[in-house]
């Protein structure tokens, strides 16, 4: 009687039962019940003979998903919430407070109710609803983007519909040019309105909207042009249809072909689920993965487009000893073996070895055991101090405090110091905003305008004064305080002592260590018995927490530098690393490596060390295989391979057919997986299961690494890191009366290494500016969108003028301005330079 | 013709409208002056008795709305009046206000009072620009006389009103997506609960009303329950109803008659019966939405209840009467071709549905439908009528689901003969 | 007619969103009057109605393109409502129609090429006693015949000669 077919269902494994004539779609997933809500009832009904007892406020649709009975839906999404448009969810209410035909979305599970989902009247509208959302739809299924994975498709078969009765004219629309992110395709609609209610009401996006009425309902912008939101591609995964695709996927692979899994995104330390997809070679798209306490069901566009690093054309594949290319086992054994030999000629110490945020947990923690073989205590895991000391701080005080992505959306009050989640960390923005849709309050005091999906109030102070204010109220006196800053802080105060839920925010690039530590204690202060003041900090890169925790005492890199420089370090291992651009001061650095003996890079992105690398292997992009990060809540993920790597055939037949030519090998499959490699060298354990194993007992304060897999939420580890050494002094910037202070930060979507190699979002990219407040701007002699030279003493180049009202008035602040002479400046560092009116030819 | 008490009508003359000194002398605003001598709950509590239910179409007893109302909440809270009446049919609270507006400013007092409303909108369709001049200069007048506004008679009571112009659409008829429209929002319709005396406009607790429903209540203030209950010809009413005829008849006219009336005495004495003496097939008896009555029911009382024992309703008391040689098939079309253009978009089986009806509507009409086809429009009734979001598409299943009951027989002919039997 | 709206007009419809909590309230209104000036609402009258309220110009849109009274494309000088609904139906609408239609030579939802009138269905006016109806602007023209309505379009002409 059961037949089982298995479906893939938008990421997520699907089983279905034909029986009879009624089809239940079983998934796995389940209502979770939040801490603060374990004390509501409890209430208890009957769904197809099946008792189920759910948290309060749950609807019947989803009570009857605990029981695995998925009831076909298009307007109802968890995270959007019921609005009962669809009138697709249609149970019969048999016994109970509620009777009658109903939509299960609109109803709240109460005790006593005797439902069916498989009454005859119910199935029956179920199939005319689809009926109906399928008069006007174009059956171009075959050559339809969604197809695969379409869930009205998945619908249409599950409500019954199979031959269409209609036969009158179609409606048709006009498509609109949406930018280079999502393809619109409106003939394909059904109208559910998930795509505005995901833009506007959960993205808080301002240009998107739903027109007309009737049958005449149509989506889109006021007029064509590039969605805003830097949010957008979630209406790619929130259309039930084919509607709104990814344009940069388009027409590339049938879904069925497209190997998928679950992954953890690369591109900031918040660890969102995510599924990458992979064929012919290359990684071709990334959609959302859910995770309820981290992203929940959306990922924001940087983590969306940024896949395409992967594919870049000047990756390097190939193994290399001094300049020649060699196999991966003789470039390891020769690191191997020269790093050993100049250990032992030169003591443990002239060995130093620097990890880094984006490598995976398992590879940080074989450098570890790597330094640790060698002797040597130059262990670095982050090449820019004040992020390493920030991230480290972060490792060594984070406690109770620690907050998720889930807990943020239900915070009543979130203060933000120096923290730009747009550019840090962007789907805590999202979660912001959520907190905020539930009530909750925000304020922001930073230099930089930081632009957020929701309301919020704004003190502008510069970077050196946010510890300031961070100690000021935990101890509760702002007396310190002009009285302009006191009104603001003085109400700050007053909420916080009656919130009930809140969280604190900073951000690693201008809290620095001293910053995160004013933050933790900031916290513990406000904390009482009745309630916990929360803490989450944006760290650089995905693996940025696990590098903390694997730092020890070890010291920080500009102490590195000043052993290469004075002689005493003469190898440098980079684990995915680039110290010449990521150190704080990379001028600095660039000098100072020169001295060295021995460079090894481990990279799969061809950056300067990379280049310059007398041996270097190639690792795998993150898509490419197994492994695990630590979030910035210390939250341990795992994510699996979706594709081996390879030349992509695109670039090997030059956009014809590849060569037809045999090879052993795939071309450019020499990568590896950056714990694999190091596995290799340290003849260690190569399987995966096995090596977390042997880790764990190497290191038990790692327990419960070898139980995480790539479909759970991850397992928070209670393992706390050392606090780094005593803090250096600032970055070394004469504020002459002339010069003017710049601040490097970080710009939106595609600003980071990753994203700026990725294609799609590269061309985003806006034309270098710099940002300033109209009143320097005006004293300047500057307006908008003139343009300008910016000198330091990196060098100079071109910029656009931005003013911002909201940002602080002393500073002029300049994203990382990639492949020109300043694009060695890391976020959150100060510098002196001066701005002026570019001379028109 | 029997002559019947005029109540809203009393002081109507063609082309003229009732200005303030004349509709003082005439009586008016002495209701106003009695319910601000009660107490708030008192005035509620009288409606309720006199067993006014409302002329929007549904017929919901006003008193008990009222009596739902969280009047003692503090903050704002608003009465809106709902004049979009956009039913095909449906042409009452136009000739209600063109030849007395103050009945309903008065009325509005009275009930803003009554449920402690500060604020007063009275929501008027796009094609009633004359009513919104005459209604704006009621209230200039009722201001100025200090029926409205600040400190009402005295009483302390606080009371704005103020007229909003549609721009279209049948929906905004609707209460809760007239609330969206007052709001400047997409006027979808919400979803009850909650009701908008919990979350109405803006939020806060509001009360939608009828035209002719507020416009009757200071009567009730200034006769008496007793007085109102007798007006009706049916025991179990009360009050008058606006009727307004159209369609074949002689006289399409707008009467007040007392509730209960016959369909035979509306369409014979006050239509004049059929045009060119032509006999009479069918009637909708209150609007576009109301199931159809036949020659069998002449003789039902037009009123809620007796109108509801013969699966129709009252409505809007917009009576369109039919004639022996009209197409019942092609009057549903047309019907349902309104309703589905004037759907919100906002579900699927109205969006949807109701264009899936329009075509086999134009199928069976044109000679074009099959036995198959009749039999899809029964399944597309069955899975519409009460399936809706909100009651727009209920509304429109009316006719046609009277279409399949009382007229199947016409819809067989145009299968069997391949075109439509009426066309001459 | 090229301007949008009067500045004064501008002026005090800010006056006034600035008063109130809700500004949205007011899009029609000022959607209405910037019909009313300019005949129909171009692009621009939406993102002026957008920035006067200090609204999104995507939530005026959503509200101007809902209604069907709001026009969002061109339309001639004088705008004819024909009913189609029921009542006028009943009583010969369709012919009004194909007079109309016959008449200034344009099919429904056209503009004749003077850009003198636009004819649109719309449904019912509200004017069922008086069937068949139309409206031109917002006069309710009833009980119409072929003669009358050749009457109302001759007035309609030298009124809007006159205005020029
Ligand atoms: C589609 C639709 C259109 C409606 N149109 C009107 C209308 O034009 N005028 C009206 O008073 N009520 C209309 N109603 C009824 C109102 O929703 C509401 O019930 C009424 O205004 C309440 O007033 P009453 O209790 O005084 O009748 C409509 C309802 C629906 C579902
Ligand atoms: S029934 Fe649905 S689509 Fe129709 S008007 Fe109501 S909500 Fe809108
Ligand atoms: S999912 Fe319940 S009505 Fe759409």
């Amino acid at each position: 009687m059961f037949q089982f077919l298995r479906l893939e269902y938008k990421g997520l494994p699907y089983r279905w039962t034909q029986h009879d004539k009624r089809i239940v779609f079983y998934v796995f997933l389940r209502v979770s019940v939040p801490p603060w809500r374990i004390d509501l009832k409890m209430p208890k009904l009957t769904i197809d003979n099946l008792e189920v007892t759910v948290p309060d406020g749950t609807n019947v649709l989803e009570a009857a998903r605990e029981l695995d009975i998925v009831i076909p839906h298009f307007c109802y999404h968890e995270a959007l919430g019921s609005v009962g448009s669809c009138r697709l969810c249609a149970m019969m209410f048999v016994d109970g407070p509620v009777k009658g035909l109903q939509m299960a979305c609109m109803v709240q599970a109460q005790d006593g109710m005797v439902v069916s989902s498989t009454d005859p009247d119910a199935m029956e509208l179920r199939e005319h609803v689809i009926e109906w959302a399928m008069t006007n739809h174009p059956h171009d299924c075959p050559v339809c983007d969604e197809g695969g994975e379409c869930q009205l498709q998945e619908m249409t078969v599950a409500g019954g519909h199979g031959v269409r009765r209609y036969r009158g004219k179609k409606c048709t629309f006009t498509n609109q040019d949406l930018g280079p992110f999502v393809q619109q395709e409106m003939n394909r609609c059904i109208t559910c309105y998930r795509c505005v209610r995901t833009y506007r009401d959960y993205c808080g996006g301002t240009d998107y909207g739903v027109f007309g009425s009737r049958n005449r309902i149509q989506y889109g912008r006021f007029q064509d042009g590039a969605l805003e939101s830097p949010f957008s591609g979630n209406i790619i995964d929130a259309c039930p249809t084919g509607v709104l695709t990814s344009k940069p996927f388009r027409f590339k692979t049938r879904l069925w072909d497209l190997q998928e899994g679950p992954s953890i995104c690369p591109h900031c330390s918040l660890g969102c689920a995510t599924i990458p997809g992979g064929r012919y070679r290359e990684i071709q798209r990334v959609k959302a993965g859910i995770n309820r306490e981290t992203n929940g069901f959306f990922i924001c566009d940087r983590g969306r487009f940024g896949y395409d690093h992967a594919n870049h054309p000047e990756r390097p594949r190939q193994a290399r000893l001094d300049g020649q290319p060699v196999t991966v086992d003789a470039a390891l054994l020769a690191a191997r073996e020269q790093v050993a030999a100049i250990a032992s000629k030169h003591g443990p110490d002239s060995v130093a070895f620097l990890g880094s945020p984006r490598s995976s947990f398992e590879a940080s923690v074989l450098l570890h055991d790597w330094a640790k073989a060698t002797g040597s205590l130059q262990l670095v895991y982050e090449a820019h101090q004040g992020r390493d000391r920030a991230a480290r701080t972060l490792a060594a005080r984070l406690g109770k405090q620690v907050r998720s992505q889930e807990e943020l959306r239900q915070s009543d009050l979130v203060i933000l110091f120096g923290a730009d989640p747009l550019a840090e960390g962007p789907m805590l923005a999202l979660a912001i905003r959520q907190a905020v849709r539930n009530g909750g309050k925000v304020v922001v005091i930073d230099p930089r305008p930081v632009a957020l999906p929701c309301v919020a109030k704004h003190l502008p102070l510069p970077p050196e004064r946010l510890s300031e204010v961070l100690m000021a109220l935990g101890k509760n006196d702002l007396n310190a305080f002009e009285a302009d800053e006191r009104s603001l802080l003085e109400s700050l105060v007053e909420q916080l002592k009656v919130a009930q839920r809140p969280v604190l925010i900073g951000g690693a690039d201008l809290l620095g260590g001293q910053g995160v530590q004013a933050l933790c204690s900031a916290a513990e202060q406000l904390s009482s018995e009745q309630r916990s003041v929360g803490v989450i900090t944006m760290l650089a890169g995905p693996n940025s927490y696990g590098g903390a925790l694997l730092s020890g005492h070890g010291p920080d890199f500009d102490s590195v530098l000043d052993a290469v420089q004075e002689g005493t370090v003469r190898a440098l291992v980079c684990l995915e690393s680039d110290p010449f651009r990521e150190a704080r001061d990379p001028a600095r650095a660039q000098a100072a490596l020169g001295h060295l003996e021995l460079l090894v890079s481990f990279d799969s992105t061809a950056n300067l060390a990379a280049q310059r690398a007398d041996i270097f292997l190639p690792t795998r992009a993150n898509a490419e295989m197994a492994g695990s990060y630590v979030n910035n809540e210390g939250r341990l993920q795992a994510f699996l391979p979706v594709i081996d790597p390879g030349v992509p055939i695109r670039e090997t037949g030059a956009g014809n057919h590849p060569p037809r030519e045999f090879f052993q090998t795939t071309p450019g499959s020499a990568p590896e997986a950056d714990w694999l490699l190091l596995a290799g060298l340290l003849d260690r354990k190569l399987n995966l299961v096995e090596l977390r194993e042997s880790i764990e007992r190497d290191h038990p304060q790692f327990a419960g690494l070898s139980s995480i897999t790539a479909e759970t939420t991850g397992v928070r580890l209670t393992a706390r890191g050392d606090l780094p050494p005593a803090e250096e002094q600032e970055l070394p910037h004469a504020a002459t009366a002339e010069a003017l202070t710049l601040m490097a930060i970080t710009g939106q979507v595609g600003s980071r290494w990753l994203a700026h190699l990725s294609s799609p979002l590269a061309a985003t990219e806006p034309q270098p500016y710099v940002l300033l407040h109209p009143e320097l701007a005006a004293e300047l002699n500057l307006a908008t969108d003139e343009r300008a030279r910016l000198t330091t003493h990196f060098g100079h180049c071109h910029v656009i003028i931005r003013t911002d009202e909201k940002m602080l008035k002393g500073l002029v602040m300049v994203p990382q301005l990639w492949d020109t002479a300043l694009e060695g400046m890391v976020p959150g560092g100060l510098l002196d330079c001066r701005l002026e009116k570019e001379v028109q030819r | 013709m029997n002559a019947y008490t005029q109540v809203l009508f009393k002081n109507r003359r063609p082309n003229e409208t009732v200005l303030l000194p004349e509709y003082e002398k005439n009586g008016g605003y002495q209701g106003l002056r009695a319910a601000m001598k009660m107490q708030p709950a008192e005035v509620c509590e009288l409606v309720k008795d006199s067993g006014l239910r409302g002329r929007g179409g549904a017929g919901f007893p006003t008193g008990i709305k009222w009596s739902f109302f969280p009047a003692d909440q503090p903050g704002d809270k608003y009465l809106v009046c709902n004049g979009d009446e956009m039913e095909p049919g449906t042409y009452k609270d136009r000739q209600l206000l063109l030849a007395d507006p103050h009945q309903l400013v008065e009325g509005m007092a009275i009930a803003s009072y009554a449920l402690q409303a500060q604020i007063g909108y009275v929501f008027l369709r796009y094609a009633y620009e004359d009513c919104f001049q005459r209604l704006e200069q009621a209230i200039e007048e009722a201001v100025e006389a200090g029926y409205l506004g600040e400190n009402i008679l005295g009483s302390g009571f606080d009371f704005e009103l103020h007229v909003h112009g549609s721009a279209g659409r049948y929906i905004l008829g609707e209460e809760t997506s007239q609330l969206n429209g007052l709001e400047g929002r997409r006027p979808n319709p919400r979803s009850k609960p909650p009701f908008p005396a919990q979350r109405g406009l803006f939020g806060r607790p509001t009360n939608v009303n009828n035209v002719e429903t507020l416009a009757t209540v200071p009567h009730i203030l200034t006769h008496g329950t007793t007085w109102f209950q007798d007006l009706a010809l049916n025991p179990e009413s009360a009050g008058t109803k606006l009727f307004g005829l159209s369609g074949h008849l002689n006289r399409t006219e707008c009467y007040e008659l007392p509730l209960g009336i016959t369909l035979r005495e509306v369409v014979e004495d006050f239509g004049g019966g059929v045009r060119e003496g032509k006999k009479f097939k069918a009637c909708l008896p209150g609007g576009a939405s109301t199931p159809y009555l036949t020659t069998d029911h002449l003789d039902v009382m037009m009123d809620f209840n007796p109108l509801e024992e013969v699966e129709s309703r009252l409505g809007t008391a917009g009576v369109t009467v039919f004639n022996e040689d009209t197409c019942m098939v092609a009057v549903t079309r047309n019907l349902n071709q309104f309703f589905a253009r004037e759907s919100c978009g906002w579900c699927t089986p109205c969006r949807d549905g109701l264009s899936t009806i329009s075509w086999l509507l134009d199928r069976i009409e044109f000679g074009q439908a099959t036995n198959d086809d009749l039999a899809m429009l029964k399944d597309q009734v069955k899975n519409i009528k009460g399936r809706s979001f909100c009651a727009l598409a209920e509304g429109a299943m009316g006719p046609v689901e009277a279409l399949l009951r009382l007229f199947e027989h016409e819809i067989i002919d145009h299968i069997k003969q391949g075109g439509c039997p009426f066309a001459c | 007619m090229n301007e949008l709206l009067p500045q004064k007009q501008i002026n005090s419809f800010k006056d006034k969103a600035s008063e109130i909590s809700h500004p949205h309230e007011m899009i029609i209104d000022l959607l209405r009057a910037i019909q009313l000036h300019h005949g129909w609402v171009p692009d621009d009258g939406v993102l002026l109605t957008a920035e006067v309220l200090g609204v999104l110009p995507i939530e005026v849109e959503e509200v101007a393109t809902f209604y069907d009274k709001i026009f969002r494309r061109e339309v001639g000088k004088r705008v004819i409502h024909i009913c189609d609904s029921i009542c006028c139906w009943t009583t010969g609408a369709e012919m009004i129609a194909e007079h109309l239609k016959k008449t200034l030579g344009i099919g429904l939802g056209e503009t004749t090429a003077d850009g003198l009138f636009t004819l649109l269905p719309t449904c019912c006016l509200g004017a069922c006693g008086e069937a068949p109806a139309m409206m031109i602007g917002f006069t309710t023209h009833g009980l119409l015949t072929t003669e009358k309505i050749d009457d109302i379009l001759q007035r309609e002409r030298a009124a809007v000669a006159a205005e020029v």
